[in-house]
This record gives structure tokens, sequence and C-alpha cells, in this order.
């Protein structure tokens, strides 16, 4: 065991895989030499080669073209976009080729393809370094979607989308890089080392996909959520001294719903919250869920705490960012007589 | 095109006013004569009116429950002549005055006139809507976890008022009404006016036990040689005759009685402080029909046979639970005799039929463990369970009536036998 942040943990994975495996390689702007924008992969080209660990041109559709054209021959790369904004100019390449090479060779050929990108907000990264564009993926079927949020699911996870034979999308909170983030900017930044997922086994170790982790067990009110917004709901429902229920999905795709399920079954009431923007957000495909499997256990209306349907701006962040203060709200009306 | 009122007759001796059962036609409709229009309410005879003339009914009086004086107007018709056209027959309304009759005058005309006329019409035949409770308007409002809750429990979630923002039923509104509602259940009303026979049974009931001092007393009477007879003669009975109960033989044998105390066969004039004796005997028999208690009346059974008596009792039974029997079927009686047949029980305590000053009552027939002749034996034991009115019969003449009618009963040749008058 050791004290790690989540781009330790990361590296770890990476590494660990990198020396498992021949068949992984690394690639993307400036992940070999310089070590990563965020030093996710510092060190590891100079333990493993240029041919490993492979510095890409500045072109996110040519990075994943070629990450799938090497998954289809026996290689296993992992791609890193080096923020999720970026990732548009290779969603043409993740919906129309990543997604489907199973489907449409009927099996014959699969891409075992982890592609790794830092998302979400609150470090003042402005429209272009703060979005949370997981929803997008999850609607196209054949990609898996992960996004841990802290370093010991971070490292689990990894190497298991890593083995994992299909592609998957690795959003990582950026929020959470260094420390966990209760969602108020005023207070000094609290590092890994004071929480217990900043305990990371050194060695290998997986996390399987589709099984979320209960962070709190709670009898009052389930928080379906996940990413940056785990340790925000934490903050808020200890701040309201609600007995929440806080449920950590740690992948959307696949979902794991007998968890949800169980817990808004108990708990008879249910906010969904994550950062990204509300309308078609990945909450209302929880919501859905729920709605089916829960409804007549249901004592008040799910609540969606969400970012604001704007786009994310690069003033007034703390305005945007759904922070204690709309969890508390949603906790308030949820939690009303019923 | 001429207008016809109808007044209420007079339907039997007597009668001041009739009670409206049920009305058979509303303003507006097409009567033609013969076709029953009313069902009215007499002393205690139920009749069904016709309608005198063929016509439009323009206007009727009072609704079901409402007394209508004898020679007031009850209905009032338009009268089709042969070429009244339908839009002709249509009664502008100047021409009935707006005060002179409760309700809209029958329409035929403009469909705007004809729906105030229905609404009118409806709301003159029932004029006291029955408290419905009212429905909850829309949607019930509260969670889905409390429409389960409701469901399980039995709970009608239209019941429950709800405390929550908007009226929205809580979890806590659902506690308090569960139990609340297993007794709603029981307390879930139906109002039944108390009107025509009913209002009839239960002010002369009211009358009877308020005003006459009743005295009960119950004997016991050995039925076993009756019960023996009435065998017999069931088994050897006239092919036409239904079989005997112990009713004509009690009857038979209250006529009998009845010559040695004719002061309980006696009616009470109150208004002129008079007992009136009578020498013929009219028994009024109690019958249980499906609109409630009628007395229908054997006249003169003094003077009739045993199976004229069974038989009378049985075609009068019959003709006031088919609610055929006239006014004068059910009138006139001077001592009333009550059955309740296999419910009589041991004893009960019968209300007077004023202005009668006595009633009999039969209890239930059953073997019983006796001492008879110094041994236990098994008898078949009745009780008579009589009240009397203590104004006018002595406690000591009732109780020697019932033993004469016991004694009578006890040894059933003396039925048949003519009273020995003494000297």
């Amino acid at each position: 065991m050791a004290n790690m942040n989540m781009i330790q943990a990361l590296n770890s994975a990476m590494d660990i895989m990198l020396g498992r495996n021949p068949a992984v390689v690394l690639m993307g702007e400036d992940i070999g030499y310089f070590g990563g924008v965020f030093r996710a992969t510092e060190g590891l080209q100079r333990k493993y080669g240029e041919h490993r660990v492979i510095d890409t041109p500045i072109a996110e559709g040519g990075i994943v073209a070629t990450a799938i054209g090497m998954s289809v021959n026996g290689l296993r790369p992992v791609a890193e976009i080096q923020f999720a904004d970026y990732i548009y100019p290779g969603f043409d390449q993740i919906v129309s080729e990543l997604a489907r090479i199973r489907y449409r060779s009927a099996g014959d050929f699969f891409a075992p393809v982890t592609i790794r990108t830092p998302c979400g907000g609150g470090i003042r990264g402005g429209q272009t370094h703060s979005q949370s564009p997981e929803a997008i993926f999850t609607h196209v079927s054949g990609i898996k979607v992960v996004m841990p949020s802290n370093p010991h699911d971070a490292k689990g996870l990894l190497i298991t989308s890593i083995e994992d034979d299909d592609p998957v999308v690795f959003f990582e909170p950026k929020r959470l890089y260094n420390g966990p983030f209760d969602g108020d900017p005023n207070k000094p930044a609290v590092p890994w080392s004071t929480h217990p997922k900043g305990q990371v086994d050194e060695g290998y170790y997986k996390i399987p996909l589709g099984k979320a982790d209960i962070v709190r067990a709670g009898a009052d009110v389930s928080i379906i959520t996940y990413g940056t917004m785990v340790h925000v709901a934490v903050a808020a429902a200890a701040a309201m001294n609600v007995d929440a229920e806080i449920i950590d999905l740690r992948s959307l795709v696949p979902l794991d719903v007998d968890t949800i399920v169980a817990s808004v079954k108990k708990t008879g009431r249910c906010i969904v919250a994550h950062e990204a923007t509300r309308f078609s957000g990945f909450g209302a495909e929880l919501l859905s869920i729920v709605q089916e499997e829960c409804f007549w256990m249901l004592e008040a209306p799910i609540q969606r705490v969400a970012g604001w349907d704007t786009p994310y701006p690069h003033a007034f962040e703390w305005e945007y960012f759904p922070g204690q203060a709309r969890v508390k709200a949603a906790l308030k009306t949820v939690m009303g007589p019923a | 095109m001429s207008q016809f009122t109808f007044k209420m007759p007079d339907l039997g001796e007597g009668t001041v006013d009739a009670e409206i059962v049920a009305w058979h036609t509303k303003p507006g409709d097409v009567v033609s004569e013969d076709q029953l229009i009313v069902e009215v309410m007499t002393d205690k005879a139920a009749v069904e009116v016709p309608a005198p003339v063929s016509g439009r009914v323009v206007s009727v009086t009072g609704a079901p429950g409402d007394k209508v004086a004898v020679g007031s107007p009850l209905i009032v018709f338009e009268l089709t002549d042969g070429a009244a056209a339908p839009a002709m027959a249509a009664a502008p309304a100047p021409t009935i005055p707006a005060a002179a009759t409760p309700t809209a005058p029958a329409a035929t005309a403009a469909p705007a006139t004809r729906a105030t006329a229905t609404l009118t019409a409806s709301a003159a035949t029932a004029p006291t809507p029955a408290a419905v409770p009212i429905a909850r308007q829309g949607r019930v409002m509260t969670s889905p976890a409390n429409r389960r809750r409701a469901r399980e429990a039995g709970i009608d979630l239209t019941t429950v008022a709800g405390s929550g923002p908007g009226g929205r039923i809580l979890r806590a509104d659902l506690q308090t009404a569960a139990p609340r509602q297993a007794v709603a259940d029981a307390a879930d009303t139906t109002e039944i006016k108390v009107i025509g026979l009913r209002r009839l049974i239960a002010e002369r009931m009211s009358e009877a036990k308020r005003n006459i001092p009743h005295f009960a007393y119950v004997e016991e009477v050995d039925v076993t040689e009756l019960e023996s007879l009435r065998m017999h003669l069931n088994h050897s009975r006239p092919k036409d005759s239904g079989s005997l109960s112990y009713l004509p033989l009690v009857v038979m044998a209250l006529t009998r009685v009845l010559e040695s105390f004719p002061q309980c066969n006696v009616l009470y004039d109150a208004a002129r402080g008079v007992l009136i004796r009578h020498r013929a005997v009219h028994v009024g028999i109690a019958t249980q029909t499906p609109d409630g208690l009628k007395v229908p009346v054997v006249r003169n059974a003094q003077a009739l046979g045993l199976w004229e008596v069974a038989a009378e009792i049985r075609r009068l039974a019959e003709r006031a639970r088919a609610n055929k029997a006239t006014r004068e079927e059910l009138i006139g009686s001077t001592i009333t005799v009550t059955s309740l047949g296999k419910l009589g029980g041991i004893a009960s305590t019968p209300i007077i039929n004023a202005p009668e000053v006595a009633i009999i009552g039969l209890n239930k027939a059953v073997e019983r463990p006796v001492v008879y002749q110094g041994t236990v034996a098994v008898r078949r034991i009745m009780n008579l369970s009589s009240s009397f009115d203590h104004r006018f019969v002595d406690g000591y003449d009732a109780a020697a009536m019932i033993q004469a009618l016991k004694e009578r009963l006890e040894h059933p040749a003396t039925i048949f036998i003519p009273t020995v008058k003494s000297p």
C-alpha cells in the first residue's frame, strides 16, 4: 500500500500493464517525453521506450483511428485525449468505427482500445478544459464508459479497462487528480493522503466494470452519482445531517442497476447528481431506470442535480458548478413532507 | 289545446291527504289515459293512480315523501287535440305563471328551452337530492409509495384528507386514515328516506308505545295435542287447501275466548273517550312484506270455519306481500295476532295495534322435557307473549283471558265447541 494521488494511481496502472502485457501501448499528445500534461505518463516512455509510449501529433481523429488499427491487429492501445473537450475530432472514429467493429465483423474482430481523457471542471479551465461529455458516449452502443472518483478505484478500473476486449472511454475527473474535492473552492485543497481511497495497492488489481460502490450506506435517500460529485454529495448530506446512501457508479456503461434499485427501494427517495449539463444528461437515464424499477416505492419526485444547460463558463465557475448548495436544495426538496 | 288540472282524488273513506310514493311521469312526458302516473300512499294502502286523460304533463306537485291534500292540484295536463302539432303544443313560458307551479313548462320547442325544461323538471321531481358524498375533483395527489401503501391497506385515497402542500396526501395521513378506514367501511352510509309505509309504521309504533301503558304477559302452552291435530288435519286436508300452521288454530280459539272476554275485543276512541266493544272479531294478522309490516284483516273470524280462516289468512298475506291489498283489507281489525313462526323465539313484547287494546304473540313451538302427569316427558311447548292496554284491560282479566286461550289450545277439541254462556 502506498499513498497515491489519482495521477500516480493511473500511472501505476499503466506501468503495471506495460510491464505485464507487451501488447499494451500508450499514445497521445505530449505523453511520452513530457510525461503528459497532467503527468499521468511521467517516466513511462523512459522505462518502456518510444515504441511503447508514443507521442502523437495534435490530431485526435488520428489518435483514435490509429488506436483502432493497432487494436484490431493485436495491440491494446491506451490513447490519451488531453482534455475531454478535445475528443470531438475523434468522435466520428469512436462512434462509427471503434464502437462497431465487433458488431460489424460479426465478432471476427474486436477493438480493445482504452481512451483516457481528463474531464470536468473546478480548475478554472473555462469552456475548453472543463466539459463532462460522458453522456454522449453512453448513448453510443458498443462503448463502455468509466469514471472513477478516487485513486484506488482509478487504478483498478483502468487495469480492467485495458484488459477489456472492447473499447472503453475512461473519464478522469481532473479536479480529483490531486485530492478529493467537496465542491467548496474556498477551502484549502486537501491531498489524497488524507483520504482512505488515497491508499493504493502498488501491485496489480482490478475493479470490475458495472459494479457501483456504496460510498456511504444510508436509510433516507439515495444519491446516485459519479466522479467529482461523489465528494460533493457526501459533504452536502453530512452538512444537512441527512442519512443518505451515496452510490458511486464508477462505470456508467455497464451500469449497476441492481445496486441502484436496491438502494432506492430501501430509501424511497432519490437524487441523481452529475457535473454535466442537465438536459439529456446521464441523470435522465438514471431517473428513467429508477422510475421504471422503483416507482411504487417512491416517496417523492426524483431530483436531478446537474450543471446548467449552457457551455461551461469562463467566469462564475462556482455559480455553474453544481456544488453543495444545489445538492442541499435537492435534499431539502426530496426530504420534504411525503 | 287546453289544460286539465287533475286533483288528488279521495282514495278512501275519510282520507284527507295522501303521500306521494313515486312519480311515474315528469313534466314534458306525453301520457295516455289509464297509464300509471303516480303511486300514493294513504293510511295503509298504496294506490296506483292512472292518468285520467291523455296529454302532455305540464307540471306535477309534490316530491316522494310529500303529503298532498285531497282536492289540491296534483298534476296539470295539456290536452293533445288531434290536430295539435308538437311545436304548437309547446307551452311558451308566459302561459304558465312562474310561481303557480314548481316546474317549467313542457318543452318541445328550441333545444335550449328543452334543456332548461329538462333540468328544471328533474329538479322539481327531486327537490331534495340525497346527500351524496362528493368525490374529490381530479386526481388524488400523493406519492407512488403512498399509492402502494393505500392499495395494500385497502384504503380508498379519495376518502383521505391530505395535510401536505396543496392537499397532498402524506404517509402520516394514510396512517391515521388506515384505522379509520376499517371503521369507515361500516360508516359507509346510504341514506334512506323514511317515507310511505315505513313512515306510517314508524309513526304508529311510536304513538302506540308512547300512549299505551303496555302490560306484557307470557304463558307457556302445551301444544302437543294441538300439534297432533294439526298433523292429522294436514294429512287429510282438502286438495286445494294449503297446510295448516298454528295461526288459524289460534285465531279460531281466540274468537271463542273473546266471547267471554269482550273487554279485549275493543277499539278505543280517544277523541270521544269511548271504548267500542265489537261483537264481531276482526283479527289483524301481522304480516311481514317486502315493504314492511302490514296487518291485513280476517273479517268476522268468529263466523268462519278453520279452513276458511286458514285460506283467508293465506289470501290476505299474499295480497299484502304483493302490495295488492286494498285499503279495506288493511283496516278495521279489533284485535291482532302476531307470529314470527320459526323465528318466534321464547318470548316477545308485541306493540299493540292501536286503537285496539290487545295483541297476541305466538312464540316458537319446540319439544321440551317437561313434567307431565308425574313423569318427565317430551312435550311440544309454545309460549304466548301478549300485550294489553293496561288502561282498559286489568292484569287479572288479561291473565284470565290468556289462561282461557291456553285451556282451549291444550284441549284442541274445545276450540270447536261453542262457549257455554254462563247463566
